[in-house]
């Protein structure tokens, strides 16, 4: 059993060293490095249990960190994964209700990378981002999007399986910590297969679709999308969230983003069903209605 | 009382499958751990482990039919009869002679996982409660529902989405639950445990259930949720699931948003994880009912069921009916 929580700036370094030869990154710009010190304080599984309702597990296996229990990221990065600023609801019915929310973003240094075509095209899906984006038509999230689309997720963790159930379409994810072979078929949220390195889960995405996007800017990719996720413990109620995101089709290099996932700390915490379908039948079928 | 009753007619079932686990040779049932003697291994966290991929394909049949009206049982040899007969009839590589009926055809057998084997056991449906094996009468309630329903999509059949089925309309899978049922294919739902939580991961649209452990209360009564909502306790090595708060469409076979529904999972072999449920809904049956499914280890993986992205049949069903209604309004002119 771990008895402390890594220092979050270390992982950080170590996360930086690894993408040297891929990109060189701004640091100390991520939300992380905004969290108050006093969060990453060292803490035990007993620390954790005790300020967190659904952290009440003890380590799934003797030498890993114990990521039960639910968590939310607090960003607008489903508005844009870029910084940005506040802005005009898409639909102008809605007045305010609907306004885009300002953030500095999760982008490491704040600029995807994208190929000249590519960065028409995602204008160009911003311009159509009501018809288009397939969060408006309830459909499966994909990789890193489900982490931060707003509503809070779940991890079910055994030495064999880390389970991810995410609230926002009931959408889950089987994270396969014995290597089952490569994807049989491309799919909504890919194939993830996970390992330990020292107190952080690492997840290698592959074979999702290209019918999921970013965000709600149209900031989009190919299905040569491969993502390399890590979760990091910092602290008993909180985690950093790391990815790195490579796709040749549409990027110039791999890019990644950043953020602090926080724990549901409140009593009965628990995800409630988003199943979204019938949000969204108007917007896909409203058009094949019986008129009368 | 009820429910220590309940929990004392549940062990005595459990305690009759070991007996017939032990003493009837069953194909494709394990015979090294028979359930008499058999002890769940432990999870890290000392619970019994019902971890793992499991089929509830079985192709008893849900209800008895009336043919089998005072037959609780098959003998081994209808039993086989039973299986040969039921694989021909749902053999979809048959050709049909008429052109329509092929075409309805179109998913061939490849397609289907019925299951090629009836219930260990042998009884003639999976419900083993009321002792007819049939699904009680609906109360003069119920039936006025479910009349109700009927003439609304008789004369409402394909207006909008919301005059479809929920598996039409990819919200819930029949099968699917809670509480799941055999079906066509597909049959498979996951168990993860951890100290606090239950996760059952149903193949069917990828429906996830997290049932807490901890004695929480359920939610407030006026939050229904599609899959109601659950809290589970162990009885020694039962996790048992009590379930409510479901919405006044959720419909399982007639029954009303009252439905109060009790799970039951008992590993009683390596391979074997008796899955039972009983339907407890006043308002909709006249009596309560339970179903018993022997589900069945897979070393096979689950993958993803995208209902709804890949949800061509609405557009085709719609889209058709309103060529439908044009074809006639140009008729009538």
């Amino acid at each position: 059993m771990r008895s402390q929580f890594p220092d979050s700036r270390v992982t950080t370094a170590r996360t930086l060293a690894l993408l040297a030869l891929a990109v060189m990154l701004a640091s100390c710009e991520a939300p992380m490095d905004q969290t108050p010190a006093t969060d990453a304080a060292p803490g035990d599984q007993q620390a954790a249990t005790a300020a967190g309702a659904a952290g009440q597990a003890p380590p799934a296996a003797d030498t890993a960190p114990n990521l039960n229990g639910i968590w939310q990221a607090l960003t607008s990065a489903n508005w844009d994964i870029r910084p940005h600023a506040s802005g005009h609801s898409p639909v102008p019915e809605l007045g305010a209700l609907a306004a885009t929310p300002p953030g500095i973003g999760i982008v490491e240094g704040g600029e995807i990378p994208y190929q000249p075509w590519a960065a028409e095209q995602q204008r160009e899906n911003f311009a159509n981002r009501v018809d288009l984006d397939p969060e408006a038509k309830c459909y499966l999230p994909g990789v890193p999007r489900a982490t931060y689309i707003g509503q809070p997720f779940q991890i079910l963790q055994t030495a064999d399986y880390v389970m991810i159930a995410y609230q926002y379409a009931g959408a889950v994810r089987t994270i396969h910590m014995n290597d089952p072979g490569p994807s049989p078929a491309p799919s909504w949220m890919g194939w993830s297969v996970g390992r330990w390195d020292g107190d952080t889960l690492v997840v290698d995405v592959t074979s999702q679709n290209d019918e999921t996007w970013f965000d709600r800017a149209g900031n989009f990719h190919s299905d040569a999308l491969h993502v390399v996720e890590r979760y990091t413990p910092m602290g008993p109620d909180h985690l950093l969230y790391e990815a790195t995101i490579e796709d040749p089709n549409v990027f110039t290099r791999p890019w990644s983003i950043s953020l602090p996932l926080y724990r549901r700390v409140e009593e009965n915490a628990q995800l409630m069903e988003f199943k979204c379908v019938e949000f969204a039948e108007e917007k896909i079928y409203g058009h094949l209605r019986k008129q009368e | 009382m009820h429910q220590r009753m309940n929990d004392l007619i549940h062990a005595l079932r459990i305690a009759g499958f070991a007996a017939l686990l032990a003493a009837v040779p069953v194909a494709g049932y394990s015979q090294s751990a028979t359930a008499d003697s058999y002890e769940p291994g432990r999870t890290p966290d000392g619970q019994p482990d019902l971890q793992g991929i499991w089929s509830n394909a079985v192709i008893t049949p849900l209800e008895r039919p009336p043919e089998l009206a005072d037959k609780e049982f098959l003998t081994e040899e209808e039993a086989i009869e039973y299986e040969r007969r039921r694989q021909e009839e749902t053999n979809m590589d048959r050709r049909q002679a008429d052109a329509e009926a092929d075409v309805r055809s179109a998913y061939n057998d490849f397609w289907w996982d019925w299951g090629e084997n009836i219930a260990a056991t042998r009884r003639t449906s999976l419900v083993i409660h009321p002792l007819d094996g049939r699904i009680p009468a609906l109360t003069e309630e119920g039936q006025r529902r479910s009349d109700a329903r009927a003439e609304r999509r008789r004369l409402h059949p394909s207006d909008g989405p919301e005059d479809r089925t929920l598996s039409d309309r990819c919200i819930l899978w029949v099968s699917a639950g809670p509480p799941m049922l055999p079906t066509a294919y597909n049959n498979n739902f996951q168990i993860v445990q951890t100290a606090d939580h239950v996760l059952i991961l149903n193949e069917m649209i990828h429906d996830a259930r997290i049932i807490p452990l901890d004695g929480r209360p359920q939610l407030p009564g006026d939050v229904r949720q599609w899959l109601g909502s659950s809290r589970g306790h162990w009885d020694g090595d039962t996790l048992v699931v009590e379930t409510r708060n479901f919405t006044d469409q959720s419909n399982f076979r007639g029954a009303s948003e009252n439905m109060r529904l009790t799970e039951r999972f008992t590993r009683v072999a390596d391979d074997v994880l008796l899955y039972e449920f009983t339907v407890d809904d006043p308002d909709a049956f006249t009596e309560s009912w339970t179903v018993q499914i022997p589900a069945r280890k897979t070393d096979d993986l689950m993958y993803e069921y995208a209902c709804h992205e890949g949800n061509q049949s609405m557009i085709g069903i719609l889209g058709g009916a309103r060529a439908e209604e044009a074809r006639a309004a140009e008729a009538a002119r």
